[in-house]
């Protein structure tokens, strides 16, 4: 802070006033204070507007003090969130090794069927960092309340339902075998872009489909490319979860999933498979 | 993928050393976010940052404000983008702040605001930080609540120490704003007094040190 330094001769009220702060604070060094101090103790009307500001400062600092002592809820860490601290943790210290152990295993069968399935993967373990793609795990990750199930409404109606309110037709891919079905679909927001979202349970845990419309290609193209047919897909991980990005013509479909990286690509080349 | 995988070691070291702000950086994550949801979310995801590059922190510096870089690059990264806050320019915003915030040193003798001041409750304090513009309440998170110093907080945000402290000055000022408009409201400061006290022509940092030929 030397370089705000007050030692100039000019040294005069209104350049108390913009040290005052910094001065409380104890930002300056020993001259600068000797300063300010000489000014305050000629001052009158700055040596209380000195003590108005420490007063307000003290208030502040305590009060704030008081809001966040330890034990009170805003300054206490839940419990959930430290089992989640550690559980990435976990997921994170693990990565690295269940990578090592494909390569030196067996193929997974998993694998091997995608291989079979003309699926190349390349297992560089891409962490995303395209915003949709965040935001899409973000609000799947949040389990928020479907608006259509397929305990009411047939499955078959749900993507006219949907596009009865969107500006595209959100035609969701027909995932074949693995135990994967529909549950159900909501009308969501991928920051500013309507999207349909549809849930499937799979025996391996829930999945949430993003579809948005994207004809000006704004959708980062990012992850490992994986060709299956004549699509090619994306996949990349974040926060834990695998996501497989692909596009049909100007149509993004966004599947966050809790798969590995092999199993997600089957299932989308499944998708692939019944389109041709 | 990072290469240089954590070790065992390294997970234990990380979480003694890390663990102990989870508190703190929860208790900042809540202020910017504004709900525990999104706090709980900010942190988790700046504690894992920190930890795959914890091979990046310089051993032997300061954690703390390590940690609180990567919350805040986290939270400018993540949720601000998505949020409706504005982005403060404070070279558009500093006139106009300025002359709504009430400041001077000549006014204030017999001054019922101080008094207010020791009546202040933590909650008002709260409800006050969360009204105030995003880049001003976290420079007053990190500086009030946090104890950083202006050195760190410049560090921490990668911005110049002068404008940390012109931050500081405004938050502060906004703050106390605030809380005399709770205070008025509710009786215990009369109406009418921030006008009398709203006198200082040029309280504009950046022109002072222009004037002293300071960058």
């Amino acid at each position: 802070m030397t370089q705000d330094a007050p030692h100039t001769t000019t040294f005069d009220c209104s350049d108390l006033d913009r040290l005052l702060e910094p001065y409380l604070d104890g930002e300056f060094e020993e001259d600068d204070r000797a300063t300010i101090e000489t000014h305050l103790s000629a001052c009158a009307p700055c040596r209380d507007g000195a003590a108005t500001a420490m007063a307000f400062r003290s208030a502040l600092r305590a009060r704030l003090r008081e809001a966040f002592a330890p034990g009170t809820p805003q300054a206490t860490a839940p419990d959930s969130l430290r089992r989640r601290i550690s559980a990435a943790l976990d997921a994170e210290e693990a990565r690295p090794a269940a990578w090592w152990r494909r390569l030196i295993s067996p193929l997974p069968v998993a694998a091997l069927a995608a291989c079979v399935a003309g699926v190349l993967v390349v297992f560089a373990g891409h962490r995303a960092t395209d915003p949709l793609v965040e935001e899409a795990v973000r609000k799947h990750a949040r389990d928020l309340p479907l608006e259509l199930t397929t305990a009411s409404i047939a499955p078959e109606l749900i993507p006219s339902m949907l596009a009865s309110k969107l500006d595209f037709n959100p035609k969701p891919p027909a995932f074949r075998g693995d135990g994967v079905k529909l549950m159900g679909a909501r009308l969501a927001q991928i920051r500013d872009w309507p999207a349909a979202y549809m849930r499937y349970e799979t025996p391996r845990g829930p999945l949430g489909l993003f579809i948005i419309e994207d004809p000006q290609r704004r959708v980062a193209e990012e992850g490992h490319r994986v060709s299956a047919g004549p699509a090619t897909i994306w996949v990349m991980n974040m926060r834990g979860y695998n996501v497989a990005v692909w596009r049909s013509n100007e149509i993004v479909y966004s599947l966050v999933s809790d798969l590995d990286e092999a199993d997600l690509v089957r299932l989308v080349e499944t998708a692939q498979s019944a389109e041709r | 993928m990072s290469l240089h995988r954590a070790t065992e070691g390294s997970r234990r070291e990380f979480e003694a050393l890390a663990l102990p702000h989870l508190d703190g950086l929860y208790g900042a994550a809540l202020r910017l976010t504004k709900n525990p949801r999104d706090a709980e979310d900010l942190v988790q995801d700046a504690v894992l940052r920190a930890f795959r590059f914890f091979d990046k922190f310089e051993r032997g510096t300061n954690i703390k404000a390590w940690l609180y870089k990567i919350l805040t690059n986290a939270f400018i990264n993540r949720y601000r983008r998505t949020s409706k806050e504005r982005n403060i320019v404070e070279d558009e915003r500093d006139s106009v702040q300025d002359r709504l915030v009430s400041r001077d040193a000549a006014d204030v003798a017999e001054n019922p605001e101080r008094a207010f001041f020791e009546r202040l409750l933590s909650d008002d304090v709260l409800r006050a930080i969360d009204a105030v513009p995003i880049d001003f309440r976290l420079t007053v998170i990190l500086a009030d609540l946090q104890d950083f110093s202006y050195k760190e907080i410049a560090d921490i945000l990668d911005v110049p120490v002068g404008t940390v402290m012109s931050r500081l000055f405004r938050g502060r000022r906004l703050l106390q704003k605030q809380l005399a408009e709770y205070a008025t409201a509710s009786g215990v400061l009369h109406a009418g007094r921030e006008d009398v006290s709203i006198r200082n022509p040029s309280i504009d940092l950046d022109d002072w040190k222009r004037r002293r030929g300071i960058s």
